[in-house]
């Protein structure tokens, strides 16, 4: 453990093991793309250009949180867009006079999510209805209800404690940041010193051991996809706050790259393997591309190949199976 | 493969009809329900059972029941694509931009088809090849081939010759000749040495690779088909429309998913039939037109979908638990 740290060490096991490590490459990545870029583009190394970059991952990572929990124990959840979308726009409907802090507003909205998110674990345990299926079909059925929210139209964000997450900066650091900071110390907890953490990996790994060696494994999923729902919920607040408007398809974009930020991250997307130490450079990474690219100034379509070449060059890095033998 | 030798012939005759009732097995239900949405359908919009409105009916599932298919066969392979709906809008881009200008209709329903299997073949290999989770190949996939289409046509524009447009989307059941054609292709493509692999390929590709199966070969041809499928979906919207749109595919990725696990195709490959995944699209295209007739508004369509798509795949698996 003492060795991850210092990567100067000259006895051979730790040092490849250290290669080894998903985390640390993806980490490893970030810095030699931020290094290049911060060189050979001006501006790009500026402190508040990079601090920028980090407050956009912050929202990526704190969908993919949830999305890397959901994925190391087998699952996958494809409606975490439209909960984003649910609370951003749903916010100011909890808005309630009597309470001026604006505080139930956001308690009620990360408990609706978090609802959505065991509606979603339930009809993956009970029903048995394949996680893709459910969460897509919940995707759905969260639209037309967002149509019936929101009308199609703008809200715009008057929650005062909202305001101050998507744009404040104390002592320099941009409050959505310090979120972050704080969910990768739970989620991180929670995957590798609990129990629970344990038992995501065992059912990821392999749902029927599991389930016979005693893990309660229909608990275990409804509380792993709340918890999706929780985080989706987080980032959807956090937008809101950075956008200061809310509207339908605000979210649409999070979905495939909280994915693709969990597998970048070196996860299996076939679960029971994987950190969400892996995820957090690998939702810095995604931004970073998208920053470059659009340094590069190319065509929509230029942009969306090279976002697409890329992640799939990466993935090379990071993404393989074992060969079949 | 010997099974077509002379002394076994009679025997593989007499097994063909009860081994294909019991592969319905798993799908009646679904047919039971299909039909009675046919006769509500029937009920609410008479003309359905004449030839026009046979004809746009069919017309209005084509490109549903083609990229299920191009679903199916993948799931069935034990692969998956989120790239369904950008090679639908590149079929549909290339259709617009070739056919009616340099290339003619032949010519650019060749493009049509060769980019289908193309970037189909090349997705299989990246797959197969380097090892790569189907999954997360095209989902970076998608990405490239929804640019590839932007840069084709970067806003809807584009003709389709009106020829074309009548003879696909006009007043007679092509469409469905032509879905009949497929089917019966893909029944074909069944008995050949690749075809049975995909099956083998998709149950157990460990298995099957120390049987001396092609699981790589089987698998690249699965892609290489299910790119074909899409960008054919693809000419067949545009023909529709009469023009080209960069981005008309989108709702075909998770539709196509939703149709075929409808169908009872499975999500572990080798599980499933593609008559279940055509039912299964046969299925979601009549639920969104019977709904538009009873005068859902678009909100409540979407409701009932969500909820009648779990309570579809639900079903069959709470009366398996009570077994």
């Amino acid at each position: 453990m003492t060795a991850t740290t210092q990567p100067n060490v000259t006895k051979k096991p730790p040092l490849r093991g250290l290669l080894r490590s998903r985390p640390f490459l993806a980490f490893a990545v970030v810095a030699l793309v931020w290094i290049v870029a911060g060189l050979t583009m001006r501006g790009f190394g500026a402190y508040g250009h990079l601090r920028y970059l980090i407050e956009l991952s912050a929202v990526i990572g704190l969908v993919a949180a949830g999305q890397t929990l959901v994925v190391v124990a087998g699952g996958i959840d494809l409606s975490v867009g439209a909960i984003i979308t649910v609370s951003a726009v749903g916010l100011p409907l909890f808005t309630w006079q009597a309470d001026p802090t604006g505080l139930t507003a956001i308690a009620a909205t990360l408990a609706m999510a978090t609802v959505i998110g065991f509606v979603n674990g339930a009809g993956v345990a009970f029903l048995r209805v394949h996680p893709m299926i459910m969460t897509l079909a919940m995707a759905t059925f969260l639209q037309g209800l967002l149509i019936i929210i929101a009308g199609g139209s703008a809200v715009s964000l008057e929650n005062e404690l909202i305001q101050w997450l998507g744009n404040a900066r104390p002592a320099g650091i941009p409050a959505g940041v310090l979120l972050w900071l704080v969910v990768c110390a739970v989620t991180l907890a929670i995957m590798h010193a609990t129990p629970f953490g344990a038992r995501l990996f065992a059912i990821g790994a392999n749902p029927v051991a599991a389930e016979l060696s005693g893990v309660p494994v229909r608990a275990t999923t409804i509380a792993v996809y709340g918890m999706c729902g929780f985080t989706a919920g987080l980032a959807g607040l956090l937008l809101l706050g950075m956008n200061g408007q809310g509207y339908v398809g605000i979210g649409d974009p999070y979905l495939l790259t909280s994915i693709a930020a969990v597998v970048l991250g070196g996860t299996s997307i076939l679960g029971g393997s994987g950190t969400y130490a892996g995820t957090i450079p690998g939702a810095i990474l995604l931004v970073t591309i998208t920053a470059l690219i659009t340094v590069v100034n190319a065509s929509p379509g230029w942009r969306s190949i090279l976002f697409g070449a890329l992640i799939l060059v990466l993935l090379l890095l990071s993404g393989r199976e074992a060969a079949r033998r | 493969m010997s099974l077509s030798t002379n002394p076994t012939r009679d025997g593989v005759k007499a097994l063909y009809w009860p081994v294909q009732m019991r592969r319905n097995v798993g799908v009646r239900g679904l047919f039971l329900v299909i039909l009675a949405f046919i006769i509500a359908y029937g009920i609410l919009f008479p003309g359905l059972f004449s030839v026009f409105g046979f004809a746009k009916f069919t017309q209005s599932w084509f490109p549903l029941a083609l990229v299920t298919m191009a679903q199916a066969l993948l799931m069935l392979a034990g692969g998956i694509s989120l790239a369904i709906g950008p090679l639908v809008s590149l079929g549909a881009v290339i259709a617009a931009t070739t056919m009616t200008q340099s290339l003619g209709v032949a010519g650019g329903a060749a493009a049509v088809a060769l980019a289908g299997l193309l970037i189909g073949a090349a997705t299989g290999f990246i797959v197969v090849k380097l090892r790569l989770p189907a999954i997360v190949v095209t989902l970076a996939g998608s990405f490239v081939i929804a640019g590839a289409a932007l840069l084709i046509l970067p806003r809807p524009g584009g003709a389709m010759p009106p020829w074309v447009s009548n003879l696909l989307a006009g007043g007679t059941p092509a469409a469905f000749g032509l879905l009949v054609l497929i089917v019966l292709g893909w029944k074909l493509y069944l008995a050949t040495p690749l075809g049975i692999s995909l099956y083998a390929a998709g149950e157990n590709p460990i298995g099957a690779y120390r049987s001396g199966v092609p699981v790589d070969k089987a698998l690249i041809a699965a892609y290489a088909i299910s790119g074909l499928l899409c960008t054919g979906a693809g000419l067949f919207v545009a023909a529709q429309t009469g023009s080209g749109d960069p981005v008309i595919g989108q709702s075909f990725t998770l539709n196509s998913i939703a149709a075929a696990v409808l169908g009872g195709v499975g999500f572990l490959g080798g599980q499933g039939t593609m008559r279940g995944a055509l039912a299964g699209s046969l299925l979601l295209s009549l639920m969104i037109s019977v709904m538009f007739f009873l005068g859902f508004t678009p909100v409540a369509q979407y409701v009932a979908q969500g909820l009648i798509i779990v309570g579809a795949v639900a079903l069959p698996q709470l009366k398996g638990l009570r077994r």
